[in-house]
């Protein structure tokens, strides 16, 4: 009995407790957000930090962008949300976010945008951004933005790097002309990706003319082990050069293990492969944090989507390892770099590829009746396909030629 | 020489508790659990009565907190009672997630291909059909291969959850997908999305009904009876003239079919879209619902609507108080842990060596 009773007591002293905590925490907040100064800012992201890549790159961002915002006097609070694919919990975290009392709220992810639609409406006040997508921006709602970034530039200095590695290569009479071949793992045969991997096969053709490329799909944008067993078999294929896009490292320490080179995306992997791993290229998503938040702030509202490249400093490139890099990278990369920031240089120049033995004259962008199918939006002009182009066209990948000199090993839809 | 050999204590069978004993215990384990969780707030340095109160608040503050914790309350409610009749038969269905993905599959196709030439209501209860036949359809399947050949159910209906995802995968990529290579299945049209009542999509009108259904089917039908029978002894059912093959087969298709519905209420109601996480573990979730509900149908809702609020209010937690996401599922843990430990003791005792002596007279 005196047990019972004991129990008993301890029941009502918790739920006591709860009590003044359910009332306690109440006045906590408004002081909180009342506080001159602060925005409150919500990220909605497909993984987290541990995977030292995707998402990883944007946490990192927001810890970049609180730190440019407080030296302006403006004091971001984040609140991330992780782990959210699609669907309903994507709706209700970008729910909480907006109750939560966030200004902005980005979601990280390609397939997080039509959950986010679902919830905009409801929250007029609060701006929601679709990173990647294409849907938000052609909307009717004003609060509703995308963005990228110019990735394919990146992506083709990084092929710059490893065009150099595979010509010096060449040149010691490592390989034959014709064994420079390229490996690349891409996650599915989708417009993003090839893009990707056409702009760096352009950027190795730029200083390796000989090169050639094969293409692995692997049907997931994140599986460790795919990743692997597709670099392997592009190894096995006699490919000396393996790049990636997709959120694994396992590409590079595949490479490593066979002896040949990669460059990623992403995320630095010199440490997962110090062997193999040259250089690679991501997004720096600092600046466009900075624009929105800062003009929401500042009570405006910023533009329905976004692209910047390196030029505006939204492309970075990763440490270059010396010890295994061709000699004079380094300058051919900043060489090139500063041409495509000051527009000499096109990345998708249509004199440096063909389709099916023809130079391309015309291509459209985009969809927007919404059966999949472009229908409006031309993407080549003045002797260039501008790729993520806007303003103007749109920040979302659309380039989906298979160029010559490519070899689409499988597909992956 | 009987003591000597005695380990230090032993578990016997309670033959009887009262009803206010076992409440007790109950209460003391939710007790237990809440300091324990608290412990692990201290650990990180937050104040474990904000922790709570946040936890609170975030799924019971505001009527859109309200909302989405009976949003999360709903499919907990309707697969738990659509694998009660299978655990009252001692039949292991551990496959709602599947069958709640197939029915999600059911209805998708529907929603896709029809929302344009039937009206509403009648798309919707089509697509609740759909979603109950094709949910029924998956549990068929290792329910004939149990009544037939003595399948380990277990297994069987664990795999085909496997199945049934690698299916809504390859929907999304394929034949499905909306823009090409995207892997995703488009929103579907608001006719063929379920109306919201109070806020919140009528799910959980339908799981409200089927709480009544169940309880009255167990309790009151032929069938239910049948089951209990076969779930205390097959041979009995046998001697007793029911056919064993043919009440497991009926009762995976009622289990299969509810799965379904669900399904369907999460696909239409909650996602208004298709993808391959559509169950996203509720399946399991829903075998403790069921188990720490006793397989009693009203106390599933109660049971269902806390865990929907540790769910919720955990999640908030970690938006307001920065603590790490895993923290949410490290306090979920403890709760359910804490919860099952009660049952445990509620139906087992622990007996200490020095009246083991006594223990063994007595029997």
């Amino acid at each position: 009995m005196k047990k019972l009773i004991a129990i008993l007591l301890a029941v009502v002293m918790v739920f006591a407790l709860c009590a003044c905590g359910g009332g306690g925490s109440e006045p906590a907040k408004p002081d909180d957000s009342a506080e001159k100064g602060t925005i409150k800012a919500g990220l909605v992201c497909i993984g987290d930090e541990n995977d030292q890549g995707y998402t990883y790159n944007f946490i990192r961002a927001t810890e970049t962008a609180k730190e440019a915002l407080a030296k302006e006097g403006i004091n971001v609070e984040w609140v991330i949300k992780y782990n959210l694919i699609e669907g309903d919990p994507v709706a209700v975290a970008n729910e909480e976010l907006a109750e939560e009392g966030c200004s902005v709220i980005f979601n990280n992810s390609y397939g997080q945008e039509p959950a986010m639609l679902t919830i905009a409406p409801d929250y007029p006040n609060v701006q929601f951004v679709g990173c990647t997508n294409e849907g938000s921006w052609k909307d009717d709602l004003d609060n509703t933005h995308n963005a990228f970034a110019r990735i394919q530039e990146g992506r083709y200095v990084a092929g710059v790097v490893a065009g150099m590695k595979l010509q010096e290569m060449i040149d010691n009479g490592d390989i034959k002309a014709d064994e420079a071949v390229i490996g690349y793992v891409g996650a599915y045969s989708f417009a993003e990706v090839i893009s990707g991997f056409t702009a760096y096969y352009l950027g190795a053709k730029s200083v390796c003319p000989s090169v050639t490329m094969k293409v692995q799909f692997v049907g997931s944008w994140s599986d460790a082990t795919l990743e692997a067993n597709a670099a392997q078999a592009l190894c096995d294929a006699g490919c000396v050069m393996i790049s990636q896009h997709s959120d694994n490292t396992t590409p590079a320490t595949t490479a490593e293990k066979n002896g040949v080179f990669h460059t990623g995306y992403n995320a630095d992997m010199m440490a997962a492969a110090p062997k193999a791993s040259i250089i690679s290229t991501r997004i720096d998503w600092t600046n466009f944090f900075v624009y929105a938040i800062k003009t929401v702030y500042n009570g405006g509202n910023f533009e329905p989507d976004y692209c910047k490249g390196f030029a505006e400093g939204d492309i970075a490139m990763t440490t270059l390892n010396e010890d295994i890099c061709a000699a004079g990278t380094k300058e051919k990369m900043e060489e090139v770099i500063a041409k495509i920031k000051s527009g000499e240089l096109e990345v998708f120049d249509t004199s440096t590829f063909t389709v099916d033995g023809k130079t391309i004259d015309s291509y459209t962008a985009i969809d927007m009746t919404g059966d999949f199918v472009p229908d409006e939006g031309e993407a080549v002009w003045d002797g260039a396909f501008h790729e993520s182009y806007y303003p103007g066209l749109m920040s979302a990948p659309y380039f989906a030629l298979r160029i010559d000199g490519i070899e689409w090993l499988n597909e992956a839809y | 020489m009987h003591n000597q050999r005695a380990p230090l204590f032993h578990l016997a069978k309670r033959t009887s508790l009262s009803p206010a004993r076992a409440w007790t215990i109950r209460l003391a384990s939710f007790v237990v659990a809440i300091l324990i969780g608290g412990l692990i707030f201290l650990l990180l340095g937050d104040d474990p009565v904000s922790a709570y109160g946040a936890i609170i608040t975030g799924s019971l503050g505001k009527k859109v907190a309200i909302r989405q914790t009976v949003k999360i309350a709903v499919p907990l409610l309707g697969t738990a009672l659509a694998i009660a009749p299978c655990f009252k038969m001692r039949f292991w269905n551990i496959g709602a997630e599947g069958q709640i993905t197939a029915g999600a599959i059911g209805a998708t196709f529907f929603a896709l291909n029809y929302y344009d030439k039937l009206p509403s209501p009648v798309l919707l209860i089509v697509m609740g059909l759909a979603g109950a036949v094709c949910g029924a359809f998956w549990a068929f399947i290792p329910a004939f291969f149990k009544a037939r050949w003595g399948t380990n159910e277990t297994l069987f209906t664990l795999m085909m959850n496997y199945i049934v995802i690698g299916l809504v995968k390859w929907l999304q990529g394929g034949p499905w997908e909306g823009k090409p290579g995207s892997q995703i299945i488009p929103n579907f049209a608001s006719s063929a999305v379920l109306p919201k009542v109070f806020g919140i999509h009528c799910g959980w009108i339908i799981v409200l009904i089927l709480t009544i259904f169940i309880y009255v089917y167990m309790r009151y039908s032929k069938h239910g009876y049948e089951i209990a029978v076969v779930g205390e002894s097959e041979n009995t059912a046998r001697y007793a003239g029911m056919s064993v093959a043919r009440i497991t087969i009926r009762t995976m298709l009622l289990s299969g079919a509810i799965s379904g519905l669900v399904g369907y209420m999460v696909a239409s109601g909650a996602n208004m879209t298709l993808y391959y996480s559509v169950a996203d573990g509720v399946g399991f979730t829903a075998i403790t619902v069921a188990w720490l509900a006793q397989l009693n149908p009203f106390a599933m809702i109660a049971i269902s609507f806390l865990l929907a609020i540790l769910d919720k209010g955990a999640s908030t937690l970690q938006t307001v108080m920065n603590v790490p996401a895993s923290i949410s599922d490290i306090i979920t843990g403890i709760f359910l842990f804490c919860m099952l430990a009660s049952e445990f003791f509620i139906n087992y005792r622990l007996v200490f060596r020095h009246d083991s002596g006594k223990e063994a007279v007595s029997e």
